[in-house]
């Protein structure tokens, strides 16, 4: 006689479907549960066991697409992505950066203020500490061959204190810079100087940081600053949601080094 | 599953967070891998792998609870092997619930395993060696976590047929654990 597989096997048909439910509705065998289940409730234990080694091996790969993803822009994520939407004003930012270090920041501040930095530098110091705007070369070959210097009764006050402050520390030659005549003039002579710059308020204080001096000095040759450095870029040059994300110089906010 | 934290991790994550993305790795892979290995166990690493690259694609603007979240996961897992089973079989319209589970590399006689305690390995062995729709919605079940409901969706099937494999699958077990001799 054939050997049957199905001979002698153990008859489960009479397990019921509310004991298999009830075996999957928890981790604890059921009570009441048939005998024959025991084992099966030991396999699915089995199967939801502690991890081993092999089932974590590739979270570097998994971690890397993480990395790689996180500078590729995306309208959900907007926000975080400031800092690689203004590249152009940071490298404007390190071209100051390198002046400040150069000049020290009294230094810088004075030839800020005296409009005599490279123009990009020029334009930063003119949004970030309100110095006079850059110049393009037209207008300074329009210009009177005698500066007038900024308006130290306007926007640039704070900017010319600070400045004036630094000369002042450091010797008196530069205070016969004409941006210190008007300093000295604006405040009713050289002496009251230091009582005029107590009374400006920083510019970050005051809603005048938004309005530009309109003198004939310090008129804007290269036209309104509209676009401020600050505010959100409209447009960015490669608003690319698919782009490949390598090739994005993104400073990582969050990561670790 | 992470339980009462996942929001916070996912939140996180999705901010950019690789702690927190590691933690939602860290406790989805393993059992994606045990569900992968036993339907599709030649390229399961490579398909898991490819399942994460997906996902954290994805992963900023997805919404959803932790059994949302598992849903993702296993249905982008499930329709990379379907892909790549298509891909590399000579039959490219044969679903992956038509593979008898003879087919199945890793499927043992339940005899050969030693079940004086069931490691992990040697129950998937086990699932493995049901039929595949019964091995799969088991593991959906089980190791995925998912509730019938999503199971049923997952697969393109409905909610009875899902729970009438699963208790036909365990009904199964049952019996080649008995014949193997476990007691416990």
């Amino acid at each position: 006689m054939p050997n049957f597989p199905w001979q002698g096997r153990p008859d489960v048909s009479a397990i019921s479907d509310a004991s298999l439910s009830a075996l999957l509705a928890g981790t604890e065998f059921p009570t009441g549960s048939p005998p024959e289940l025991r084992p099966v409730a030991e396999a699915l234990a089995a199967l939801t066991a502690a991890p081993t080694g092999d089932e974590l091996a590739g979270e570097a790969e998994a971690l890397a697409a993480f990395r790689e993803r996180l500078g590729v822009p995306s309208p959900t994520r907007r926000p975080r992505r400031r800092p690689t939407l203004l590249s152009p004003l940071l490298s404007a930012r390190a071209a100051a950066a390198a002046a400040v270090a150069a000049l020290g920041i009294g230094g810088f501040a004075t030839a800020a203020f005296a409009g005599a930095l490279p123009a990009p530098v020029q334009q930063f110091a003119h949004h970030t500490i309100g110095a006079p705007a850059a110049r393009s070369a037209d207008a300074r070959m329009h210009d009177s061959p005698s500066p007038a210097g900024p308006d130290a009764t306007g926007h640039p006050a704070y900017g010319l204190c600070t400045a004036w402050a630094h000369a002042k520390a450091h010797g008196t030659a530069k205070q016969k810079a004409v941006a210190f005549r008007n300093l000295a003039t604006a405040a009713g002579g050289a002496d009251n100087v230091a009582t005029f710059c107590a009374a400006v308020p920083h510019p970050g204080a005051s809603s005048s940081h938004t309005s530009h001096p309109t003198g004939p000095p310090t008129s804007h040759p290269t036209g309104p600053p509209s676009s401020h450095p600050t505010g959100k870029p409209s447009s960015h040059p490669t608003p690319h949601p698919t782009g490949k994300p390598s090739t994005h110089p993104t400073p990582h906010p969050t990561g670790k080094p | 599953m992470i339980g009462d934290g996942f929001a916070a991790v996912l939140a996180a994550a999705q901010s950019g967070s690789e702690e927190a993305f590691s933690q939602l790795w860290r406790d989805g892979n393993p059992p994606l891998l045990r569900y992968l290995r036993v339907i599709a166990p030649e390229v399961a690493e490579d398909i898991a792998a490819d399942t994460w690259v997906h996902v954290v694609r994805g992963l900023a603007t997805f919404r959803g609870d932790e059994q949302a979240w598992r849903a993702w996961l296993f249905t982008t897992a499930r329709r990379r092997s379907i892909d790549e089973g298509r891909r590399r079989s000579r039959r490219p319209t044969a679903p992956l619930d038509d593979i008898a589970a003879g087919q199945l590399p890793t499927a043992p006689d339940a005899a050969e395993i030693a079940l004086e305690r069931l490691g992990t390995r040697s129950a998937m062995a086990l699932v493995a060696g049901l039929p595949t729709i019964q091995a799969e919605v088991i593991l959906l079940r089980v190791v995925a976590g998912l509730d019938t409901e999503t199971v049923a969706q997952l697969t393109g099937r409905s909610p009875g047929a899902v729970r009438v494999a699963v208790h036909r699958g365990l009904r199964r077990l049952a019996q080649l654990l008995a014949e193997a001799g476990v007691t416990l």
